[in-house]
């Protein structure tokens, strides 16, 4: 690994793109993350919001029909009482009040008692059957109404069904206070028509019990103006401008808007409290303050960036080690680039020297051979023509003899070391035919044959008719001549030698083996190497080439050359060769 | 040669006799079989039901030396009758022929009181003296549906229609009146008849 300093542009530009890449996704994640959370906190407050409003609302309408219920059956039983019947019917107005008092003495009871808040009365007025009201006069009965309130609970006429209403009255102690209104038609039993009407004022259930959620206030709106207890007047008058459109917009149906009250969102519910009323409509307003929601929305903000940021952090060190492992082969490769340049240039070079020396060595190795050949076979020339005069005597003959043996062993030796200089070279290319072995074999038992005579060797061949084998016939034959000048060389006086040959798994194996002393262990490694000779004695000709030479074209031809055994009785030798596809067969 | 005869009866008494008819108006239930005739009030109108008319002869009569009696039983949970015309000054006895208690009470105008309940043995009757002229509702507190009318005259000449409407007025004095047909508590229609000793008028209320 190289410093980062050291390293190459294009290396810390693809790092920093990898890393740019790796945080625009987390980062995109990250917003993404972020979106959502707030989106669903926002659907989720909005949510329980209106599922709240509904159920006050509910509540509310199960307080109003508990009321409703309870008036219809205090104005079906006021209806049986023949003196509510004869005060209204026989203009006995003034003793109405009177009569009913028994009937609503528990409605107007001062002391709260099992029932609660929502169904006690704070007033009650008899309606004509003209919708006017029925005024108690100076009696204390239907509870205290000034006389511009008690105007106020006059119906256009006596109504047919209840009617809800409400209205703005000051109490005994001056406030201003609301009263739900509940008109209630009494119905005579005998006829069927609506005699009169009982209107009672209930503390308004909108306003009754405390706030049952942090956060929200309630209110009515009615004629215009908004009552919402703990808003300032300016606030009050504001929202209620704002709510006067809206219900105009809307219709009167349920809707609701955002607004902000003294710096804080609300969320504003409306709801028609008393739809198809005779009475003049009122709406139940809820102002549920978004600020919890907002604390909320910002503390799981602050949340999200805040494992954003630990996720930005992490996927930056994440991403910093990603890029720099998969940069690191690019790296690697950056530097091997300029290493490999390096040592290629030296490789090369030393290639190049290696080649040339080889050449010159090949160069040096073929001229001495031939510059070697030619004095031999001069030498050669001028002995035969020496021995050809007559007037040798048998002694002199056989020395020159000798010495004409001679020069022809180191022509072998001379063309043994041209070829291995040769293979060496990288020169020697072998012409690969279909060559019939069988034929080699037998003429190279033709030739051993005229050099055993003096050592009595008993020769066994063991050959298939014909087996072709792919190669170049005169090195394949000179193989086979090597094996065999050993076999006889190493061999004993009336020795024996082996030569068997068979195809099996696409090659062929041949076998020469020769009675013999043994080749000595330590000496078997070294068999194969150049100018070896083992530990066999100077008697025996022969300059450690053959073998080698042998192994080397074997190996050229694709086969292999081993010692398979040599243990004093047999010492053999197998050499393997490819066997020759049958196309390029001759005949 | 009927009419002859009580031409000649009335005219030896020489007082007058009225007869004629009140159109009264038609009502779609029809006639109650046991012929109770009840006390309705529709649309803050009270009158019989099937209709009947009170007529009378209105005027300026001396006042009767001793106060009449007349009786207002109440039986199977009706007035028994439920309209009844009485001249001013007239006890009225409600006696209780049920097995149960009644609570006699009007709070109208010309006469309030409230009877109380009180048992079907209760002794004196209890009763009302019926001293300033108007229509006076009679309710039971107890049992709901039970009405009554008093209708308070200043006159003692008063006859209640038959359900077509038929009257005859008879012992009438000489003179010019007022005849008046009461249908209900609004309506009360009246024609102005002279009456000749002996005399018979026949009056039509359209």
């Amino acid at each position: 690994m190289i410093a980062a300093d050291n390293m190459p542009v294009s290396v810390r530009q693809y790092r920093a793109k990898l890393v740019v890449a790796m945080m625009l996704v987390i980062l995109t994640l990250t917003v993404a993350a972020l979106v959502v959370a707030q989106r669903n906190v926002a659907a989720g407050v909005e949510q329980e919001l209106q599922r709240e409003f509904q159920a006050e609302l509910a509540a509310l309408h199960n307080v109003q029909e508990l009321r409703h219920a309870v008036l219809a059956e205090r104005c079906r039983s006021l209806v049986r009482k023949p003196r509510i019947h004869a005060a209204l019917e026989d203009d006995a107005l003034d003793l109405l009040y009177p009569s009913a008092r028994d009937e609503l003495r528990d409605v107007m009871a001062a002391e709260r008692g099992e029932g609660g808040y929502a169904l006690h009365a704070e007033f009650y007025r008899f309606l004509d059957r003209r919708g006017g009201v029925i005024s108690p006069a100076d009696q204390p009965d239907g509870g205290a109404l000034l006389p511009h309130e008690e105007a106020q609970l006059a119906l256009p006429g006596v109504p047919e069904r209840q009617q809800l209403g409400y209205l703005v009255r000051r109490n005994e102690a001056g406030e201003e206070m609301m009263s739900e209104l509940i008109a209630m038609p009494i119905v005579s039993g005998e006829t069927g028509e609506v005699i009169a009407a009982l209107v009672l004022g209930f503390e308004p259930a909108t306003f009754a019990g405390t706030r049952a959620v942090a956060g929200i206030d309630r209110g009515v709106w009615l004629g215009g103006r908004l009552r919402l207890k703990g808003l300032s007047a300016a606030e009050e008058s504001a929202l209620s401008e704002e709510l006067t459109q809206a219900i105009a917009r809307n219709g009167g149906e349920p809707a609701s808007f955002e607004r902000t009250v003294e710096g804080v969102p609300h969320l504003v519910f409306y709801k028609k409290l008393n739809p198809a009323s005779l009475y003049p409509s009122a709406y139940e307003v809820c102002v549920y303050s978004l600020g919890g929601m907002l604390e909320r929305q910002s503390e799981l903000r602050w949340r999200v960036l805040g494992a954003g940021g630990l996720l930005l952090l992490a996927g930056f060190g994440a991403s910093h080690a990603l890029a720099k492992r998969l940069s690191r082969p690019v790296e690697k490769l950056a530097v091997n680039s300029e290493e490999n340049l390096i040592q290629r240039v030296r490789a090369e070079a030393a290639l190049e020297v290696t080649h040339q020396e080889l050449q010159r060595a090949a160069r040096f190795s073929a001229d001495a051979s031939h510059q070697l050949k030619t004095p031999v076979t001069v030498l050669r020339a001028g002995l035969e023509d020496l021995l050809a005069r007559e007037h040798w005597t048998p002694e002199e003959c056989r020395e020159i003899s000798a010495l004409i043996h001679q020069t022809y062993r180191l022509s072998g030796v001379i063309e043994d070391l041209l070829l291995l200089s040769r293979m060496d070279a990288g020169r020697l290319t072998i012409d690969f035919r279909a060559v019939n072995l069988t034929e080699l074999i037998d003429a190279a038992m033709d030739d051993l044959g005229t050099q055993t005579d003096d050592l009595e060797l008993n020769v066994d061949v063991e050959r298939p008719a014909a087996l072709w084998v792919s190669g170049e016939k005169r090195y394949l034959s000179l193989i086979l001549q090597n094996l065999l000048e050993n076999a006889r060389k190493y061999n004993h006086r009336g020795g024996r030698v082996r030569v068997t040959a068979q195809a099996e798994d696409g090659m062929v194996r041949l076998n020469v083996a020769n009675t013999g002393p043994a080749i000595p262990a330590e000496a078997r490694e070294h068999i194969f190497e150049r100018f070896h000779r083992g530990g066999v004695g100077e008697n025996v000709p022969g300059y450690g080439l053959g073998l080698n030479l042998a192994r080397e074209l074997a190996r050229l031809h694709g086969g292999e050359l081993e010692l398979l055994r040599s243990d004093g009785e047999w010492t053999e030798f197998q050499v393997s060769f490819r066997l020759a596809p049958a196309a390029g067969r001759g005949v | 040669m009927a009419l002859a005869w009580l031409l000649i009866l009335v005219g030896a008494r020489s007082e007058a006799v009225i007869e004629g008819s009140v159109a009264l108006p038609k009502t779609r239930s029809t006639p109650v079989m046991n012929q109770r005739y009840e006390i309705v009030s529709k649309g803050g109108v009270i009158a019989t039901n099937p209709p009947l008319a009170v007529v009378y002869l209105e005027g300026d009569f001396p006042a009767p030396e001793q106060a009449p009696v007349v009786q207002m039983p109440q039986k199977d949970l009706t007035f028994i009758p439920s309209l009844l015309p009485v001249r001013v000054g007239t006890r009225v006895e409600f006696p209780n022929l049920d097995d149960t208690f009644h609570n006699i009470f009007s709070f109208s105008p010309a006469k309030r009181f409230d009877l109380g309940r009180y048992r079907p043995d209760e002794r004196p009757i209890p009763s009302q003296v019926f001293d300033v002229p108007g229509l006076v509702t009679l309710r039971c507190d107890i049992h709901e549906h039970m009405r009554a009318v008093v209708l308070v005259l200043a006159t003692p000449y008063f006859v209640v229609t038959d359900e077509e409407g038929r009257f005859e007025l008879t012992g009438l004095p000489a003179g010019r009146w007022t005849l008046k047909a009461w249908l209900n508590s609004r309506t009360t229609l009246e024609q102005p008849v002279e009456l000749k000793d002996g005399g018979r008028v026949r009056v039509e209320f359209p």
